[in-house]
């Protein structure tokens, strides 16, 4: 006979449940009059009310970027990561698939995994040794004295895990939005020649930006600012957002360059059946995506400073080193650079209201030799330097919005995809609250 | 009642790229068998081969086809050369040296072939063309020379580019991957003088036209075009090789002629974006500079085969993959010599690797895995040693490690005891167990050596690093 106890995976309180009636009221409010093409009101990047609500309705809700097939290689490689006040395991089993668990021990909720990353067999909890099996069952308690202790009723959460093209998602939803597959069925044939099981992680970067989280995520959406970032302009192309007759005198000539790269770059593409076009859904859909193949300036092959590479390896089956740039953004919280020599993945992870979690991973062919094959500093330089420009940028934005004098301003053109990022985010938000 | 059988099959490898026959001899542990270390590419040799038959080739060339004198098969690498002593002024005079690359493909080791192109100014190779025949023995030394497909290569996409003579060694490339599985793509770019000068014309046409994994390109250089002519015409131009080859950049290439052509080459392959490390040569023109080369490296080979005849059990049982010479640093830095490395017999039994230090060890400078100074606990009829705690501890093979270790007062932390948290997990440094773990620990540890003392039973003496 087997017995199977059923855990009810909802049985969490509602993260928004202590919040007084009446201000979950006026933050509805806002969600409802917010001005379309303007930034948000302060309070949601300041008030910790809203930072709840984001937490339940977002990432509670959503399928999130967690790390790459890089982090975790082999069975029993887990990381742990942690969305506001979740934190979850994500665990590479012994069948190749990933099992997603609550980081929260079932006796009296300690964390079971305390590290960032490694590798286990079981998973026991550091307080008083509950073991539990990497499905998440839990298989041993020390019970003295006990007699009607049924261990099948204290196992591990679950959540939802999926992996697409070497990415890995979850979703802490008890039912998760069903179009990921559509989403993943677009960015998959851009991503897979890239061949991400064959990397390796170089370095990983891990930053606390003083921010709410969407201000980082509304940073990374837009160029307009990206005369603050002297390395990326080397080899990524300022124009980057802008279409003929929004081109400022100064980039004219820039422009130019850029389109005959993109040219060249297609050709490419067409040669190697690369696909490359623009794929734009960024709030038309719940698993909000952008990618496209764009041209890099100079050798148009890497993020260095004349645009070469910066790995001698070859990503998967790849065989050019000229492949500019596959960049692709998902909502809510990551966005990636495929390049022929290397990936870097960027994840955003909340913490609070006014700080968070950037982890950037520089990923190489698993067969590249540091110091041979690729030099970690260069590799790693570009976008360090750019991480700690756009930290300062973000943590400015979030100074003004702390101010009683903010007031939202106007999206410029060249801004729209920061507005589509803000209008999916309330559009979501505002469902959640329907 | 049905019964079935089921034959497990593991997924089928296919091969990724490039893989040579010996590179897994050279990446063994176990120390490779008797007739694969025969065909392992080790090192230069001094040995005598005798010509079997001769071949005349297109472009004034002709190819030697010889076998070695002792039977053995002949090891090395495709674009590999040999040193050969030529008898020109008669037996009792020096003979004269001279280095050919190998043409062949080294799956066919039993035989193997050197093409020498006519030069009616040089002494060596029209007394060769006269006098070299089925029955001919000459002494030779090899095989040398860096200029080689790497051993494993999972991007195996080549561009071969060769002139005139450049060809010989190009073409051992060629018929080595031919013969070999693997995904390579391979393109041959072949410059000649006239339609009728390029050697091995009809075996590459008849290669590509039945291996779609390569393709070949001939161009006339600057000559006039005959009538009916099919390739290409001009000398090589960096839009000639984007013509042939739109993904150059992407390849590793080598290139074989003569000095000239390769220096416009590497200018060609630099404008296309091609990496200085994805290009390889092999001058071919015979100038002074290239000569002193050759003449440095057949040198240090000789000492090597004179080394290995020395001794040569001890040599080849000392050749472990971890002996370094045919990792890529070897390659990419050319001679053995340039590695800097010294040409040495390893110890077959290497000293066990020092332990990590112990405040007690440095002063009394206690040896490691001296136990015998130990104290021992206990009865039974094998012997634990605790190389941290100091303690040996005798143990019956029925008997939990964990339990005994305990009694003995050695500190394991352990909390499930039964194989499950892999608290207790500890590291054993020789000796077997018997482990019947419940998940505690995973593969990969207990390849590095751990285990689960809870859980386990001695199979043998044990020292363990506790
Ligand atoms: S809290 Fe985890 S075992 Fe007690
Ligand atoms: S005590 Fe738990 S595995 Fe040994
Ligand atoms: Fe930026």
């Amino acid at each position: 006979m087997v017995a199977s106890v059923k855990v009810p995976n909802s049985a969490r309180g509602s993260l928004t449940s202590s919040v007084p009636a009446e201000q979950m009221t006026e933050i509805a409010r806002l969600f409802e009059h917010r001005r379309g093409g303007y930034s948000l009101e302060a309070p949601f990047y300041t008030d910790p009310a809203v930072f709840r609500l984001d937490v339940q309705a977002i990432f509670g809700q959503h399928w999130v970027f967690a790390a790459s097939v890089a982090e975790l290689p082999e069975p029993g490689d887990f990381v742990t990561v942690d969305y506001g006040p979740y934190s979850v395991i994500v665990l590479r089993n012994d069948d190749g698939g990933v099992n997603v668990m609550h980081n929260v021990c079932r006796h009296r909720g300690a964390r079971v995994l305390t590290e960032s990353s490694g590798t286990t067999g079981n998973l026991v909890c550091g307080y008083h040794s509950w073991t539990y099996s990497p499905e998440g069952n839990l298989i041993h308690a020390s019970a003295p004295g006990e007699t009607s202790f049924d261990k099948s009723c204290f196992g591990l959460k679950r959540a939802h895990g999926r992996e697409h093209a070497g990415l890995i998602f979850v979703c802490l939803a008890d039912e998760p939005p069903t179009d990921f597959d559509e989403t993943a069925e677009i960015f998959e044939p851009y991503l897979a020649p890239h061949d991400l099981a064959k990397t390796k992680v170089a370095y990983q970067q891990n930053i606390i930006e003083e921010g709410n989280w969407k201000l980082v995520m509304e940073n990374n959406r837009e160029c307009y600012h990206c005369d603050g970032h002297p390395e990326l302009a080397c080899s990524l192309f300022p124009t980057w957002g802008l279409t003929d007759g929004l081109i400022p005198a100064h980039l004219e000539e820039v422009w130019e360059r850029n389109k005959k790269a993109q040219d060249a770059l297609i050709d490419r593409c067409r040669r190697y059946d690369l696909p490359h076009g623009v794929v734009e859904e960024l709030d038309t859909r719940v698993a909000g995506i952008r990618i496209a193949r764009d041209s890099l300036d100079g050798d148009g092959e890497s993020f260095s400073s004349d645009g070469h590479r910066l790995s001698k390896k070859l990503l998967g089956d790849l065989r050019d080193f000229r492949l500019g740039r596959c960049s692709m953004h998902l909502q809510p919280n990551s966005w990636f650079h495929f390049l022929s020599d290397h990936v870097v993945t960027f994840a955003v992870f909340p913490v609070n209201e006014h700080q968070t979690l950037v982890r950037t991973t520089w990923l190489v062919a698993d067969d590249a030799v540091a110091g041979v094959d690729y030099d970690l500093e260069k590799l790693t330089h570009t976008w360090k330097q750019t991480n700690l420009q756009d930290k300062a940028f973000v943590e400015l934005c979030q100074a003004g919005a702390n101010s009683p004098a903010y007031e939202p301003g106007p999206y410029m053109k060249s801004e729209y995809q920061v507005e589509a990022f803000i209008n999916w985010y309330v559009q979501r938000v505002r469902e959640h609250l329907a | 009642m049905i019964t079935s059988t089921t034959i497990s099959r593991a997924e089928p490898q296919r091969i990724r790229g490039l893989e040579m026959p010996w590179n897994r001899v050279l990446s063994s542990t176990a120390g490779p068998a008797g007739a694969a270390r025969a065909l392992g590419p080790w090192h230069p040799q001094e040995f005598l081969a005798e010509c079997v038959e001769t071949v005349p080739e297109s472009g004034g060339m002709m190819t030697f086809i010889f076998r070695r004198v002792d039977g053995a098969p002949l090891a090395f690498r495709p674009g590999q050369y040999l040193n050969i002593a030529f008898p020109v002024n008669g037996e009792d005079q020096d003979s004269l040296n001279r280095s050919y690359s190998l043409s062949s493909s080294p799956t066919e080791p039993w035989t193997f072939n050197v093409t020498v192109k006519r030069d009616p100014t040089g002494v060596v190779s029209p007394w060769v063309h006269e006098n070299v025949g089925p029955g001919t023995v000459l002494e030779m030394l090899g095989p040398v020379g860096a200029f080689h497909l790497p051993d494993a290569d999972r991007r195996a996409r080549y561009l071969l580019l060769a002139a005139g003579a450049g060809i010989t060694p190009i073409m051992s490339m060629v018929r080595t991957i031919h013969s070999l599985p693997g995904q390579a793509d391979v393109i041959v770019l072949y410059h000649g003088t006239a339609p009728g000068s390029f050697a091995f014309f009809k075996e590459l046409g008849y290669i590509a036209s039945v291996d779609s994994r390569v393709k070949v390109f001939y161009s006339l250089g600057n000559r006039r075009e005959p009538e009916g002519w099919e390739g290409l015409n001009g000398r090589l131009t960096a839009s000639m090789i984007d013509q042939v080859a739109p993904d150059a950049n992407g390849r590793k290439v080598y290139a074989c002629g003569p000095a000239s052509y390769l220096n416009n080459a590497a200018e060609f392959l630099g404008s296309l974006g091609v990496d200085d490390t994805s290009i390889h040569m092999e001058f071919f023109s015979g100038d002074h500079q290239t000569r002193m080369e050759y003449r440095a490296e057949v040198a240090l080979a000789e000492d090597i085969a004179e080394e290995i005849a020395d001794s040569p059990e001890e040599y080849y049982e000392s050749q472990p993959a971890a002996f370094g010479l045919y990792e890529p640093g070897y390659d990419s830095q050319g001679t053995l010599e340039a590695a800097g490395l010294q040409l040495e017999s390893v110890d077959a039994n290497p000293p066990l690797p020092e332990p990590p230090a112990r405040e007690s060890d440095t002063e009394s400078g206690t040896g490691f895995l001296d136990t015998s100074t130990f104290g021992t606990v206990g009865t039974g009829s094998l012997t634990l040693s605790f190389i941290r705690t100091g303690i040996n501890v005798r143990i019956h093979p029925d008997e939990q490690i964990l339990e005994a270790a305990r009694h003995a007062g050695i500190k394991i932390g352990a909390n499930c005891q039964e194989g499950m948290c892999g608290s207790c997990k500890i590291v054993k440094l020789s000796g077997e167990v018997e482990m019947n773990h419940q998940g505690g620990i995973r593969s990969r540890e207990i390849d590095a050596g751990k285990f689960l003392p809870c859980c386990s039973t001695a199979r043998t003496d044990l020292v363990i690093d506790a």
